[in-house]
């Protein structure tokens, strides 16, 4: 960080420049709130409960349709990486499935499932599903056939292989596709929650401005940053503890 | 990724399955055992589908919002790669900006859009302006990553006959960091994809989006898929299309 | 003539390089060495002595902390026209978006801006002096190592050069093709007569191509030995190798360089 500071002091001019204009008399706009209305309403809406508890929602939301994705990606992946019947069978529909706009699915979902948490979390799970079930098959095909083999020559069973060899040398790719979809996952809780029902951040972003309460509504959104922005971090010093041994090598996906 | 089947006849499971889940949602909607007025019969909805492309009505929007999104997409791409080769190539240029940029990095595009509309209305403009901040990250960060790992040889080599810095960006940074921040370009495509249609639908003014919540606010169930499908070849054809772009200029990399 | 034979002279005077950070490492201080015009000067070295950025400074790719290199009598200051540099890997050289022709036409086009049929008969030529010309719609990576290196040759002459530094070219090639291409260098530096500076850890190579040769010693390096092969030209694989002279002075310096530091003196020249 230290050799960052000309990038910090950025930061904070930026932001310096954000209250004196308003605060000077440059930008007269309710849309525009001096940043210092932002961090009050911030602290307020910590304070009182209110912002927390509807992050939380989101959060708890997030979380279960994230895990379901998860858990069903990394079972298909690993499915398909082993056995090539159920490759050719799975995959075509996955890749046809792949590029749909998850924007796009939520209304249809909407008349099947309803407004409420439900219909959120098949979107955030099927949304979550595709960056995990392509890196989990990238890992998996990537484990050398060569350490394949050798537990093969040493009589080692087909479950204790999975185990040992397959599972450890595909965790790097497997987890990769587990933080890229950390992030997707948390965009389409947002959208879900902006299109459907009155729930979470999502919904309260778009009623504040509906409502032109500019301060609370950028509040939300710094709180929501700082919350993927963790959320990311914790993931990432998780990932180094479980694959620290794998980081010199290179993780080939999407950032 | 498409990969050509080794026969066609390894197509054959995949296509079966398809259309044996085609042909359960048929059966299920048509004999009662789901809602037909939520999950109406795939033949339905390909019928609508057909409706909607020969009457043409498909046409408006679909350019309303390829030509949004080609717009902002091209706009933070460019962007994108501008900065990250700055960055990539002067370590001053990155101290200053990464930390910026790490900070807006986070959030949630989707998130800026309330606040988009407050300052820029509901217009084109306005998404143009999501779309470019969305695609401008992947990108950023891919090329400042490729523009690191340009090999210090290739520049020297190209010091040794004579070009200069600005020529060695243009002519030899550039090229071989390609293969990165394409993949940034296509992260990028996506959620500039998702990004557009989030827009549309929540102004409401035009757009495929547009369209498809229209047509969900006024409970047309089958229109609503009908316009799904619509979306769904969208994104198709967008990646498809970059595959084949991505191919063609970068058809070196794979091999060294 | 004399202007001319000027022109390729190389002089390295009181040469220094540093590389700073929280531990200085000084590679080298107060080296000389004059390039005569037109000889095959060879640089032998033990690995980490600093040879190949002695070359990069001589290039002007890395900046001298002291001393200067001239050529032609004049300082020289970033990488001069009619100096080319051939890179020990090849393939990091070449740029692999382009084909060995286009490869070619980048390295001379930007300073002699030929028209486009120009440039791909220029380029054809000296794609033809290394016997590449079949190669010259392909792309690097399509071809062998000791290809690509040869490209990379003929990429080097097209730039009409006065001087051609090498940094263990032939390194990363097996030894038969290391001999092939000890012959194409040496049959085009009697054509040309650029002036040579090789640097290299093989001292079979370094005798066998050139009029001298220079070991250096470990760091702070500095010039330790500098003979004359005395040997006939032209040189050829087998006999040259078995030639009495190139025996002794093989084992000279073999010895010189495979003594243990503490023994090894540094005699500056």
């Amino acid at each position: 960080m230290k050799t960052r500071a000309s990038g910090v002091v950025l930061v904070i001019a930026l932001l310096v420049v954000w209250e004196g204009s308003v605060r000077l008399g440059f930008v007269q706009s309710s849309n525009w709130p001096p940043f210092s209305a932002v961090l009050a309403a911030l602290y307020h809406g910590i304070v009182s409960g209110e912002l927390l508890s509807i992050i939380g929602s989101s959060m708890w939301r997030m979380l279960r349709g994230y895990a379901l994705g998860s858990a069903l990606g990394i079972s298909v992946g690993v499915a398909i990486a082993l056995a090539r019947p159920v490759r050719l069978t799975l995959e075509p529909t996955i890749e046809l499935l792949r590029p749909i706009p998850i924007t796009a699915i939520v209304p249809p979902l909407i008349f099947v499932l309803g407004l409420d948490d439900r219909l959120k979390v098949i979107c955030i799970a099927f949304a979550t599903f595709f960056p995990v079930v392509t890196n989990t098959i990238s890992g998996v095909t990537a484990v050398d056939a060569t350490y394949l083999r050798v537990a093969r020559t040493f009589g080692i069973p087909r479950a204790q292989t999975i185990r040992s060899v397959i599972v450890p040398a595909a965790l790097p790719y497997i987890l990769a596709g587990l933080r890229t979809s950390l992030a997707i996952a948390l965009v389409v809780t947002v959208i879900a929650e902006m299109l459907a029902g009155d729930q979470g951040i999502g919904h309260y972003l778009l009623s504040m401005q509906y409502a032109l309460r500019a301060p609370e509504m950028y509040s939300a959104i710094i709180l929501l940053t700082l919350v993927a922005y963790c959320l990311n971090r914790l993931f990432v010093l998780w990932e180094n503890h479980v694959i620290g041994w794998a980081r010199s090598r290179e993780v080939h996906e999407a950032p | 990724m498409q990969r050509l089947a080794k026969r066609w006849t390894d197509l054959v499971p995949g296509a079966l399955f398809l259309l044996a889940i085609l042909a359960l949602i048929e059966f299920a909607a048509r004999t009662g055992l789901v809602n037909a007025a939520v999950v109406p019969p795939p033949t339905t909805v390909a019928l609508v589908f057909a409706h909607i492309v020969t009457t043409g009505v498909f046409v408006v929007p679909v350019l309303q919002t390829l030509g949004t999104l080609f717009t902002g997409y091209a706009a933070g791409c460019v962007a994108g790669i501008a900065c990250g080769v700055l960055m990539g190539s002067f370590r001053a240029a990155y101290n200053l900006f990464e930390p910026l940029t790490e900070m807006v990095r986070p959030i949630p595009k989707p998130a800026l859009l309330p606040a988009l509309m407050l300052f820029l209305g509901l217009g084109s403009t306005m998404k143009i302006t999501l779309v470019a901040l969305a695609a401008f990250f992947p990108v950023l960060v891919s090329t400042v990553q490729g523009t690191r790992g340009v090999d210090v040889t290739m520049i020297d080599m190209a010091r040794t006959f004579g070009y200069g810095p600005a020529q060695i960006l243009w002519k030899i940074v550039l090229p071989a960091a390609a293969p990165y921040f394409a993949v940034g370009m296509r992260v990028s495509l996506g959620i500039s994809l998702v990004v557009i249609v989030v827009a549309e639908m929540l102004t409401t003014n035009g757009g495929v989006g547009g369209a498809l919540i229209e047509m969900q606010q006024q409970f047309q169930v089958r229109q609503t898929y009908g316009w799904l499908v619509v979306l769904a070849l969208i994104g198709f054809g967008l990646n498809a299309l970059f595959a084949w772009a991505e191919r063609r200029l970068t058809f070196w990399s794979a091999a060294s | 003539m004399n202007s001319d034979a000027d022109e390729r002279a190389l002089r390295i005077d009181a040469l220094a390089k540093t590389f700073g950070g929280k531990q200085p490492v000084m590679v080298f201080e107060g080296l000389s060495l004059d390039v005569r015009a037109g000889e095959f000067l060879s640089i032998v070295g033990p690995s980490g002595c600093g040879k190949s950025t002695l070359l990069q400074v001589v290039a002007g790719l890395l900046p001298a902390s002291g001393g200067r290199v001239l050529l032609g009598g004049r300082d020289v200051t970033g990488a001069p026209a009619h100096m080319v540099y051939l890179f020990q890997q090849y393939s990091k050289s070449l740029l692999p978006w382009m084909t060995v022709e286009d490869n070619v036409i980048f390295a001379f086009n930007h300073r002699l801006h030929l028209g486009a049929r120009e440039a791909r008969e220029r380029s054809r030529e000296h794609l033809a002096m290394v016997g590449l010309q079949e190669s010259a719609s392909a792309y690097p990576w399509q071809l062998s190592g000791g290809m690509q290196q040869r490209v990379a040759i003929a990429r080097a002459l097209s730039a009409d050069p006065k001087v051609l530094l090498m940094d263990e070219p032939f390194s990363s090639v097996d030894a038969l093709t290391r001999m092939e291409l000890h012959a194409l260098i040496s049959e085009l530096w009697e054509r040309k007569r650029f002036t040579t500076v090789l640097v290299t850890h093989d001292v079979d190579e370094a005798i066998f191509l050139a009029d001298r040769v220079a070991v250096l010693s470990r760091r702070p390096a500095t010039i330790a030995e500098l003979v004359a092969t005395e040997l006939s030209r032209p040189r050829r694989a087998v006999e040259t190798y078995e030639d009495p002279r190139f025996l002794a002075l093989r084992h000279r310096l073999l010895e010189r360089l495979l003594r243990k530091p503490e023994e090894l003196d540094a005699a500056p020249r």
